[in-house]
């Protein structure tokens, strides 16, 4: 039980990860505390490839990677502390959901017993406890991604790693790993969280580390993040009945109406406390708002200037 | 090492082979067809045609052992039974390994299973046992299943026929000892090309090419280049374990988890 009660339980130092020629991640020096972390970035920055390095599935070129106090890729016994759900969702197709559970709850030490009560706790909670007979192969990509969910959390992990773990979700079930997530994170434990969508990384307000090209370019929060999106953006506006011309025009950062009444405009944006100034302007003139939306950036843009 | 990982990824891994009917339904079918089919053939060429078939295809050695009337077609019956449909049946388990560890090693890669599987605390000599296990102990109940039926139909055939039984002989029973080495030989090249293949096509090919040089032994004992005798199996065991050790030592010697990521 070395480190568990470091502040940092996973630290990167100088990392670097070559295939072939290309490096993956380039000297990357990070740090992840207790809580919940995303590292958000586009195609290809090296995402997946932090998240291997720190599960300690890929042995790193140069630098060092710790996890609570151990090197992930030597020191097999830490793997028992932590879990990594990989965005294919890693289950054996022609195994039954039973047969895979009780398979890597083995791996981890555990009775079959007790692999049946976790996974009967979480897949309960995750709403596929119907599926526990069930061949993989025959299920769907979500409920598969929730059998996968399932099984990284076997071992109650310290450390847990997720690679686009709503990817292939709905809404109801995206929530509930959200809030499946959170709830982990409040007990003490550290989730660290791969997306390329900007909206899935705002859900938890909490740290955003921005990566791109195997490089980190921002490392931030939930508010640093809006206030990057929203710099400049053009925000929709829908209203639950018509307006006059001349209040929407004189809406706050008035850009245009949308569509051919006058129930929808649009505002450019310079911070996200712009948006607060549009609504208010409008309940106060009786206006009721139904939907605020805007186009997110491109990820490969964004921080563009570092 | 905790044995009881090995074991659940043995266990894993051989209920994943039987539970894909295109998986086990080839490796299971084709031997158990040759091994019935392949004595009755062999019984009827003996029975109606061995002097005018052997005349036509065999050597002088082999007429000449064939050539005294009742008796001759016993002989052909056996001669054919352990020089040629012998080497046949001992190519099950290679193909029968080849099938079961390319699934095992290429397919985890494939799949991408393996990332799930090298998560966890499994050490590379657990896992590699286990998976050696998986492949290992099926592929020997199966030889072992499909020399037994064959030769209990060519014992039952020639008892109808010749009064006799002629299995199981020396040679016949080393043949059959050989097949561990074979089994493992082939494992091993899986391992060691693991790292190197994409899938499990690619990894079965490779190992698969060792069924040539056990093609070749019914040829070189027809041609009477050299005589499939006791002698013959044990230096043929001897040199087979040599290289299981070479070949599995460097195996898991150079396997790394990226090997099958």
């Amino acid at each position: 039980m070395r480190n568990s009660s470091v502040a940092n339980q996973i630290s990167l130092k100088s990392v670097t990860k070559r295939f072939g020629r290309s490096a993956a991640i380039d000297g990357v020096t990070l740090s992840f505390k207790r809580g919940i972390s995303v590292v958000l970035g586009p195609n290809g920055a090296g995402k997946s490839t932090l998240l291997r390095c720190i599960d300690g599935l890929y042995k790193v070129d140069s630098g060092s990677v710790s996890v609570l106090g151990f090197d992930p890729y030597v020191e097999n016994e830490v793997k028992d502390r932590m879990s990594l759900l990989t965005d294919n969702y890693a289950l054996y197709d022609y195994l039954s959901v039973k047969d895979n559970l009780r398979f890597f709850g083995r791996l981890y030490g555990l009775g079959d017993t007790q692999i049946m009560e976790v996974a009967h706790d979480i897949l309960k909670e995750l709403d596929a406890l119907e599926y526990i007979g069930a061949k993989v192969y025959t299920l769907s990509r979500g409920t598969k991604q929730k059998i996968g969910l399932c099984r990284s959390m076997l071992n109650d992990p310290e450390v847990l790693l997720l690679d686009e773990p709503t990817a292939f979700l709905d809404v109801n079930s995206s929530g509930t790993v959200r809030r499946f997530m959170t709830d982990y994170a409040r007990d003490g434990r550290t989730v660290v969280m791969v997306t390329q969508k900007i909206d899935e990384a705002t859900r938890f307000n909490g740290r955003v580390v921005v990566i791109r090209k195997g490089g980190i370019v921002k490392d931030t929060t939930t508010t640093g993040l809006y206030s990057a999106v929203l710099d400049n953006a053009l925000v929709n506006i829908r209203l639950a009945k018509e307006a006059s011309a001349a209040t929407l025009k004189r809406t706050p950062g008035f850009a245009g109406v949308l569509g051919n009444g006058s129930s929808a405009l649009a505002i450019r944006v310079y911070h996200y406390s712009d948006i607060n100034k549009a609504v208010r302007y409008l309940v106060d003139r009786g206006i009721p708002i139904v939907s605020i939306d805007y186009s997110e950036p491109l990820l490969e843009s964004l921080f563009a200037k570092g | 090492m905790d044995f009881a990982k090995s074991y659940a990824i043995a266990i894993k891994d051989v209920k994943e082979v039987f539970s894909s009917a295109s998986i086990y339904g080839p490796m299971l079918g084709v031997p158990l067809f040759f091994a019935i089919l392949l004595p009755v053939l062999t019984f009827y060429v003996a029975i109606y045609a061995a002097p005018a078939i052997a005349s036509r295809i065999l050597p002088e050695a082999v007429i000449t052992a064939a050539s005294v009337s009742n008796p001759n077609s016993l002989k052909f019956m056996l001669f054919f039974t352990v020089n040629v449909l012998g080497p046949v049946f001992l190519t099950m388990p290679i193909l029968t390994a080849s099938v079961i560890a390319a699934d095992s090693f290429a397919g985890e890669k494939e799949r991408k299973t393996s990332e799930a599987l090298l998560s966890t605390s499994i050490t590379i000599p657990e896992m590699l046992l286990g998976k050696i296990m998986a492949s290992l102990i099926p592929t020997i109940l199966l030889t072992v299943g499909v020399f037994a039926l064959y030769g209990t139909i060519t014992n039952a055939l020639a008892f109808r026929a010749f009064g006799a039984s002629l299995l199981p002989t020396v040679p016949w029973i080393l043949m059959l000892l050989t097949s561990p080495f074979l089994a493992v030989a082939t494992i091993g090249i899986v391992v060691l090309v693991s790292s190197h293949v994409r899938g499990i096509k690619e990894a079965q090919q490779i190992s698969t090419l060792l069924v040539l040089p056990v093609l070749i032994m019914p040829f070189v004992s027809i041609l009477g280049i050299a005589d499939l005798t006791v002698a013959f199996f044990v230096y043929a065991i001897a040199a087979l374990a040599l290289i299981d050790v070479i070949i599995v030592y460097v195996g898991v010697k150079s396997f790394r988890k990226e090997s099958i990521l």
